[in-house]
């Protein structure tokens, strides 16, 4: 609570300087044609992208004069140093970079400049990319056992070589001892793990497991490799602090801070020995600091003196920031600014144990009883991509799962009882968007394939006359006020669980929530804890603005990620942590479709979106959670000294530094010097 | 001898009294919340991005619960507790894990004891000096001026007050750091041009913190010698012909100052529970923010790491104003 009052007093000093941000708004937007520079150093191919200029924002890529800036960050040449936010802020264990056990906070660059994964997923290209891994994994028939080859010309930063014995160290240790997050997994599915020579490593599985690899693929997060050669003299690998940390990638620690507030990191002198130099070339800063601040103010002040480069911000502070900097710009150079390309999808998670909601016509009815305009302008201006599944509308989702699947959502019935029916998919709701987009003063594109990209293909009718009657058919009815009622006649509360970061899209997503089911007659509140995870987790709630399904990988086609979390084997009691997805739902229709993807090769692209449309189907059908919009990210860059950022107009990589591929886009930033 | 069967040794065992109701309580209370530590680092865990499969989940909880200690009964869980604590040893955080409570401390601590020790005695100091003659020469021009800023100063929230510094003397008049304790890259030396980096980070939230506490000193000490300044051994002085200073000095403020040593002694007991707020705005690091989110994670360990120390300075810090109150106050006698 104190906390939230904190924020809250935060956002208001915040919106003391946005002051200049809140002029009459003309933006232009336009489709261009532009060259992008993609994967490698001579690979270019032209693509299409939306380029919006919002006026009222003086953003300009003209940096300010140099001499305003300090030429000496702390003790690094400010020229020659990337300083960038820390998204997960301070750093609570600052001595440990043992990232094997429990959270080490590794985005404090061990997983984006530090280590290099087997492959990584950049879901701004949609590519796999391979790091510690020469190629993909190749399975047997029965997916009993998978060959990794391996990566040759690769160096640990203390130079010693990296073989495969590394990779077969690391899973005989991590099954070895309990206490790593990774031993219980490895040890139920590895039987196995040799080197076939030093660029091969082959696993034999203890059951069929056609998604095993995918333990090596970073993800914001993966099973790391072990130096062997460290980690082989330790008594003890659960309280080893690994310090300092050696990796495979291109920048080796520096230094830190014993407070936790800021990491420093320093381009190998044989960088040609990682993946990224191998693949990218010469990473550009010579030193780069990632840095915490304890709020965003701070933040903002920071980059407005140029002591920042790249940080996460609000949606108040992303304003705030572009209003005031002159040199300051956002993903997306006009109107919605925001990086909205994020595998992630966000809505509303319902307790599916706890009743009502354990109803499908009740939470049909809820979803019903949105107007998604008005949501998502509530919510985040109306800068959200909805999706009418519960996958992110985003990179190749619409084209191989959600317009194949327009047709059925079109002909989907809900059955309102005494013969009535009604079909829900409306084509028209990002229509809705768009105007209210225009309403608030931002010119949108008239491109049809531009506002699909920007607002989605379609989501559902506003039809609080179809909720009523879901709801009635199941016994609920209204009191003399107007408020609903619960089948035995008690008021209907609901308590809508969120973070209490006002910020986050969980608190967005359950204040808008709050805001339409209250207009539809329901007693709904916002229940917002800094205890909001654990609480979903162990189904203490009865509707969260947790995402409404696991988040996918962001590349490739299977959504083996997202369905596996409605497996049935994974519910668990009330009061015991899930370990499925939070809606704690399950169908034996899934489950057979979970079996399916279980036994399907993920790389035959085509089978895979089958099972997958499957199971998109059922979660429509049964709806445990509401799909709103996609992830929205609040990126804003200095480039005061640095430039080349992968933007909205040049999305030659995923544009977040905190994700592990933001490695592959060091060697192709600019300094503004040259 | 009479002072120390009557007085020293039931003072001393209420002190230790104290001290173990207090570290059982932080032990049991914890317990007593909704948050488990084992499900609250899992949700991190996933909230943080890591994929926990979910097949292997329920051995994870088990692993946890092994390698936190929490195996055992609450029983035997105490014993376990007051058997490390003997040894100076409150075992590791979990949240933080592996590392100890105590290193987590030792890191902390030094911020915030140099902090919150020299800002609460500057404040007092500037404080009661200021208010007592401002209270003594109330009608004066000067008094009145202090006394309208303070009215001003003292009912700004904190945060704003710290944050409307931070963006005139960081930002509009860029002459001191936005946050942090030391420079990027500054490791820790026995140097000047260290302490030098380490008083610049530190001037902001101190100059806060010293201005708002002053400000609530000035106004209870003024309010406190007005209202000496009525008592009748006051007003025999002045018409006893002493001058104004010696009243001032010897009468009144010496009067004045009985109930603001108390509140400094408490003052002073409880800077072990750091200054939140004063951390956020700066970036500053100290004990505020690893006991804010010790508790919103269920932190047992840590938790009572930084509880006890508080309690142990709070408990101390009376027991030596009652021993040594005689010398500020001769009414007082132990026998």
């Amino acid at each position: 609570m104190r906390k939230s009052m904190l924020f809250m007093m935060s956002v208001l000093v915040v919106l003391s300087l946005i002051l200049g941000a809140c002029g009459t708004a003309t933006p232009i937007t336009v489709i261009e044609t532009v060259e992008v520079v993609k994967e490698g150093k001579t690979v270019i191919e032209t693509v299409e992208v939306i380029k919006t200029v919002e006026v009222s924002v003086e953003v300009t890529a003209t940096p300010i004069p140099r001499e305003e800036a300090p030429l000496v960050l702390g003790t690094f040449p400010r020229e020659q140093t990337l300083i960038l936010g820390e998204l997960t802020g301070r750093v609570g264990t600052p001595s440990n970079f043992n990232e094997w056990v429990g959270w080490k906070s590794r985005d404090r660059g061990m997983q984006q400049l530090a280590n290099e994964p087997l492959w990584s997923i950049d879901f701004a290209t949609g590519e796999i990319i391979p790091g510690l891994a020469s190629g993909d994994p190749i399975y047997n028939a029965d997916f009993t056992q998978v060959t990794i080859p391996l990566r040759q010309g690769v160096a640990w930063s203390d130079g010693e070589p990296f073989t495969s014995a590394d990779v077969v160290y690391t899973v005989e240790t991590l099954i070895a001892k309990e206490g790593f997050n990774a031993h219980n997994f490895m040890a139920d599915n590895v039987a196995k793990v040799s080197a076939l020579d030093d660029s091969t490593v082959v696993f034999d599985l203890k059951q069929a497991n056609s998604r095993f690899h995918t333990t090596f693929l970073d993800r914001w997060g993966c099973t790391w490799i072990m130096p062997k050669h460290i980690f082989e003299t330790i008594e003890d690998p659960i309280t080893f602090e690994f310090n300092p940390f050696v990796g495979t990638g291109p920048y080796k620690l520096n230094s830190y801070d014993p407070n936790g507030f800021w990491t420093a990191w320093e381009k190998r002198a044989d960088w040609d020995k990682s993946p990224t130099g191998i693949l990218y070339g010469e990473p550009k800063p010579q030193y780069i600091v990632y840095q915490a601040f304890a709020n965003e103010g701070a933040k903002i002040l920071a980059q407005l003196t140029h002591q920042l480069d790249e940080v996460d911000l609000s949606a108040e502070g992303l304003k705030a920031a572009l209003a005031q900097g002159k040199s300051i710009r956002a993903y997306q150079a006009g109107y919605p600014w925001v990086v909205n390309n994020d595998p992630a999808l966000t809505g509303l998670t319902f307790n599916t144990a706890t009743p009502p909601y354990d109803n499908v016509d009740v939470r049909w009815a809820l979803l019903l009883a949105i107007d998604i305009a008005e949501y998502e302008g509530q919510a985040v201006d109306g800068a959200g991509t909805l999706s009418p599944v519960h996958i992110p509308s985003l990179g190749a989702y619409p084209k191989d799962y959600i317009a194949p699947m327009e047709t059925w959502l079109s002909d989907f019935t809900l059955d309102l009882g005494n013969g009535e029916t009604f079909k829900p998919y409306d084509t028209d709701a990002p229509q809705r968007i768009v105007e209210y987009a225009k309403g608030r003063g931002y010119v949108v594109s008239d491109n049809p394939a531009a506002q699909d990209q920007a607002f989605g293909l379609g989501w559902y009718k506003y039809s609080p006359e179809t909720a009523e009657k879901l709801l009635v058919k199941n016994g609920f009815s209204k009191n003399a006020d107007g408020q609903w009622l619960l089948p035995d006649k008690s008021v209907w509360r609901i308590e809508v669980l969120s973070r209490t970061d006002t910020s986050h899209l969980s608190f967005k997503n359950a204040a808008a929530a709050v805001q339409q089911w209250k207009q539809f007659g329901i007693d709904a509140v916002q229940v917002p804890s800094d205890n909001s995870s654990e609480l979903a987790y162990v189904g203490d709630f009865d509707v969260s603005g947790e995402w409404p399904a696991q988040e996918p990988w962001g590349a490739g086609a299977d959504l083996y990620r997202v369905l596996d979390f409605y497996n049935s084997a994974y519910i668990e009691s009330l009061g015991s942590i899930t370990t499925g997805h939070t809606s704690r739902w399950s169908s034996s229709e899934m489950d057979a479709v979970i079996q399916q993807l279980r036994e399907t090769d993920p790389s035959n692209t085509e089978e895979v979106i089958a099972k997958g449309i499957e199971g998109l189907k059922i979660l429509v059908q049964q709806m445990p959670g509401i799909p709103t919009f996609g992830y929205i990210g609040f990126v804003t860059y200095d480039e005061t000294y640095w430039t080349n950022w992968p933007t909205a107009e040049n999305p030659y990589s995923q544009p977040y530094v905190h994700w592990g591929p933001f490695k592959y886009t060091t060697p192709f930033l600019e300094t503004v010097g040259g | 001898m009479a002072f120390i069967k009557g007085y020293l040794i039931p003072r001393l065992i209420q002190y230790i009294l104290v001290i173990f109701l207090g570290l059982t309580a932080v032990f049991i209370i914890p317990r007593l919340t909704p948050t488990d530590p084992v499900n609250r680092t899992i949700a991190q865990l996933r909230s943080m991005g890591s994929y926990l499969d979910p097949a292997s989940m329920n051995a994870f909880i088990d692993d946890l619960n092994e390698l936190y200690g929490l195996k055992g009964s609450p029983l035997e869980q105490y014993g376990a507790f007051w058997k490390r604590l003997f040894r100076g040893d409150f075992g590791v955080s979990f949240f933080q894990f592996p590392t100890p409570v105590n290193q987590l401390i030792k890191t902390a601590l030094p911020w915030t004891l140099g902090m919150l020790l020299m800002t609460t005695i500057i404040a007092w100091i500037f404080g009661n000096i200021i208010g007592g003659l401002a209270g003594y020469f109330s009608r004066s021009k000067w008094s009145r001026v202090i006394d309208f800023i303070t009215m001003i100063i003292r009912p700004i929230p904190y945060y704003i007050f710290a944050f409307a510094l931070l963006i005139l003397l960081a930002y509009i008049i860029p002459i001191f750091p936005v946050s942090g304790g030391t420079d990027i890259g500054r490791q820790f030396a026995l140097s000047l041009s260290y302490l030098l980096d380490v008083l610049r980070h530190a001037f902001l939230p101190a100059l806060s913190l010293v201005l708002i506490g002053s400000a609530v000193w000035f106004q209870t000490m003024k309010l406190v010698v007005q209202n000496v300044n009525a008592e009748d051994f006051v007003q025999y002085a002045k018409f006893g012909g002493l001058r104004d200073r010696r009243i001032a000095s010897k009468y009144v403020i010496r009067n004045a100052m009985l109930p603001q040593i108390t509140s400094l002694a408490l003052s002073l007991g409880q800077i072990f529970s750091g200054a939140l707020i004063t951390e956020i705005v700066y970036s500053y690091p100290g004990l505020g923010m690893l006991l804010y989110n010790a508790i919103i994670t269920g932190d047992y360990n840590l938790i009572m790491g930084i509880t006890a120390l508080s309690i142990v300075g709070i408990t101390t810090a009376i027991l030596l104003l009652d021993l040594l109150y005689p010398l500020f106050d001769p009414r007082v006698r132990f026998v």
